[in-house]
């Protein structure tokens, strides 16, 4: 609740590393996500398609671009 | 041109010889440019597939009324694209009357000012004149921005708004004084608004613009796109409202189309070999800002722009222009890029990286600051070679052609490096960007006379002729077809006037009608004769006898 708060201050910007969690987290959640699709809908016919694949690929790299920020520290993004 | 103050006169000569010539071989294609615009702006008929069903988009607004319809019922006309493009151009009809030329030059004089956008946005970060007038005629030779700037197409347009929203938002965090950064922050997010009432792809400066804002300070980009989603909800469903759903129908639900993945790679690998010059420097850009420095709007909307209209470059619909906001974006990232080491103003903080590559490159600053003032220059001309194209007929352009053994690889006499030598191209690609002739004008007008002369109404895959012959246009076949797609479209009132032979004559070019139409023209109509205005083959259908 004190980092939502301080988020949403005037004076709040993100950090290289506050930057590069979210590109991690997110890059996995969606990476993620994406595979669930067909695990869970496993009667759908075709696997992954292109655009999944493609969507595979971009979270892939922004959760490796996430975390090659993280060690940059709070040098604001 | 400013060169460092290190390097010695003889180099100092050189940068000078090499940007020059870099200037003149842009200003050469910035002539190029002109000379196609003009004599695409005198030319009565549709240019391009579609620029006629712009003109009736406009025709309508300037007779008050929406071009968002129902496709089932006659004259089976709807349009799939945004109001604003027309809406700007609809004055033009009530003065001069439904012409080509108003569109077009709207289209033409929009990239000129975007090139001036993008100068402006180059000289004020690194201050270099040369640099940034190389920017902006670099926008102007890409192939892609030459074939599709002076059309009666949309595009151009939404990218002038873009890439003018996005200058505008790029330094509004620093902006001390309240009233007008939020000024500032107003007209940057309306013309984003502007630029996606103009064509839908605009949507990805918004995500653009949204994540920078977010990045920088996220109270004010919630606050601000709040308001701004407000502004462009409200518009959307009052236009909803207005055009009995047709506008989320027509507009939207038809324009989601199958993205065809070959398509995009095969424009990915052409974009990069024409642009490739300049997406090196814009790339280093991207990773020098992600690392060294704080993020730029510009960074963020090169990324997005690249990789979501990249991506949707290989839906059907889509083609190389999806590329035009990434063109823009690399100009103006490449420029900085270039302008900020012709003044080696490059900082690296310390951090795990800088600490990795400083025993490497330490102490040759100097060095790397002296060679950029040969390579810099270099990549703008290896730029200028790589986007190659020209009339190989005419006046001057003929001689320029045979000096350098220039032979022409598509239609009318012109060259275009897009092409292989024997005129292939990547699948997507516009075939367009060359001249018309005085015979495309007659064969042009020989249709329009023939549908002039007929009693009974005419289906023509092209508007241009209907118009020119004073006749009702019917259908847009493209938007039949994108409504077959999604399954929102039956065709049964059409497909009954055709094989009730209700028209007079039926005038196709590519065939993009829905099968089911297909199926009822050749059931009732055949072939009489073929027109080739333009490169194209217009097939002259009539009545079969009964």
């Amino acid at each position: 609740m004190v980092y939502f708060r301080l988020m949403f201050s005037n004076h709040f910007t993100f950090t290289k590393r506050q930057l590069g969690w979210l590109l991690l987290v997110g890059g996995i959640v969606v990476f993620v996500g994406i595979i669930s699709i067909d695990l869970l809908d496993a009667g759908r016919e075709g696997g992954i398609g292109p655009a999944q694949q493609l969507a595979l690929a971009v979270s892939a790299g922004a959760a490796l671009l996430g975390l090659t920020l993280i060690p940059l520290g709070d040098t604001p993004a | 041109m400013t060169i460092p103050s290190t390097s010695s006169s003889g180099l100092r000569t050189i940068h000078n010889i090499l940007m020059t010539a870099a200037l003149g071989l842009l200003v050469f294609y910035l002539v190029v440019y002109v000379v196609y615009a003009i004599n695409l702006i005198q030319f009565p008929f549709d240019y391009d597939q579609g620029e006629g069903f712009e003109l009736v988009d406009t025709i309508l607004f300037s007779q008050g009324e929406w071009p968002y319809r129902d496709t089932e019922t006659f004259p089976f006309y709807s349009s799939n694209y945004p109001p604003l493009f027309h809406v700007i151009a609809a004055p033009f009809v009530s003065l001069f009357g439904p012409g080509y030329w108003y569109g077009r030059l709207l289209g033409f004089l929009g990239t000129l000012v975007t090139a001036g956008a993008i100068s402006y946005a180059v000289y004020r970060e690194e201050r270099h004149r040369g640099i940034a007038i190389l920017a902006g005629l670099a926008y102007l030779a890409s192939n892609t921005i030459y074939h599709i700037g002076p059309l009666f197409r949309q595009h151009a347009s939404m990218v002038l708004f873009e890439t003018v929203a996005v200058i505008l938002l790029a330094h509004v965090n620093e902006v001390s004084n309240p009233r007008r950064r939020r000024m500032q922050l107003a007209l940057g997010l309306g013309l984003i608004i502007a630029g996606g009432y103009t064509k839908q792809l605009a949507a990805i400066t918004a995500i653009a613009a949204g994540l920078f804002l977010f990045i920088r300070q996220p109270r004010r980009a919630i606050f601000w796109g709040m308001a701004a989603g407000i502004v462009g909800a409200g518009i959307f469903v009052w236009m909803n409202i207005a055009t009995n759903g047709e506008w989320w129908r027509q507009a939207i639900l038809a324009n989601v189309n199958e993205l065809k993945i070959v398509q995009t790679i095969a424009l990915f690998k052409q974009w990069f070999g024409l642009h490739g010059f300049l997406i090196i420097p814009a790339v280093l850009m991207v990773i020098y800002e992600v690392y060294f420095t704080r993020i730029s709007i510009y960074v963020i909307w090169f990324v997005v722009a690249v990789s979501i209209n990249g991506a949707a470059s290989g839906t059907w619909g889509g083609g190389d222009s999806y590329f035009s906001t990434a063109i823009a974006a690399t100009c103006i990232l490449s420029g900085i890029f270039a302008a900020r080491t012709l003044r080696g103003r490059w900082i690296f903080p310390d951090n795990y990286l800088s600490r990795w590559f400083k025993p490497v490159f330490g102490g040759r600053g100097r060095s790397i600051v002296q060679a950029s003032v040969i390579v810099i220059p270099l990549l703008y001309l290896g730029y200028g070679r790589a986007v190659l194209h020209m009339p190989t007929e005419g006046v001057v352009f003929k001689e320029i052609a045979t000096l350098f053994g220039i032979q022409a690889n598509a239609m009318n006499g012109f060259y275009d490096s897009a092409r292989t030598q024997d005129g292939q191209y990547a699948t997507g690609y516009a075939n367009i960007g060359h001249l018309v002739t005085a015979d495309d004008v007659a064969a042009g007008w020989r249709i329009a006379d023939m549908i002039r002369d007929e009693d009974r109404p005419v289906i023509s895959e092209d508007a241009g002729f209907s118009l020119a012959a004073e006749k009702t246009v019917i259908t847009n076949p493209t938007q039949l077809l994108n409504l077959e797609k999604k399954g929102l479209y039956s065709g049964a009132e059409l497909v009954r006037m055709i094989d009730e032979q209700a028209f007079g004559m039926i005038v196709l070019r590519a065939q993009f009608y829905p099968q089911v139409v297909l199926l009822a023209i050749s059931r009732a109509y055949e072939q009489g004769e073929t027109i080739t205005m333009n490169g194209f083959n217009y097939l002259i259908l009539y009545p079969k006898a009964t």
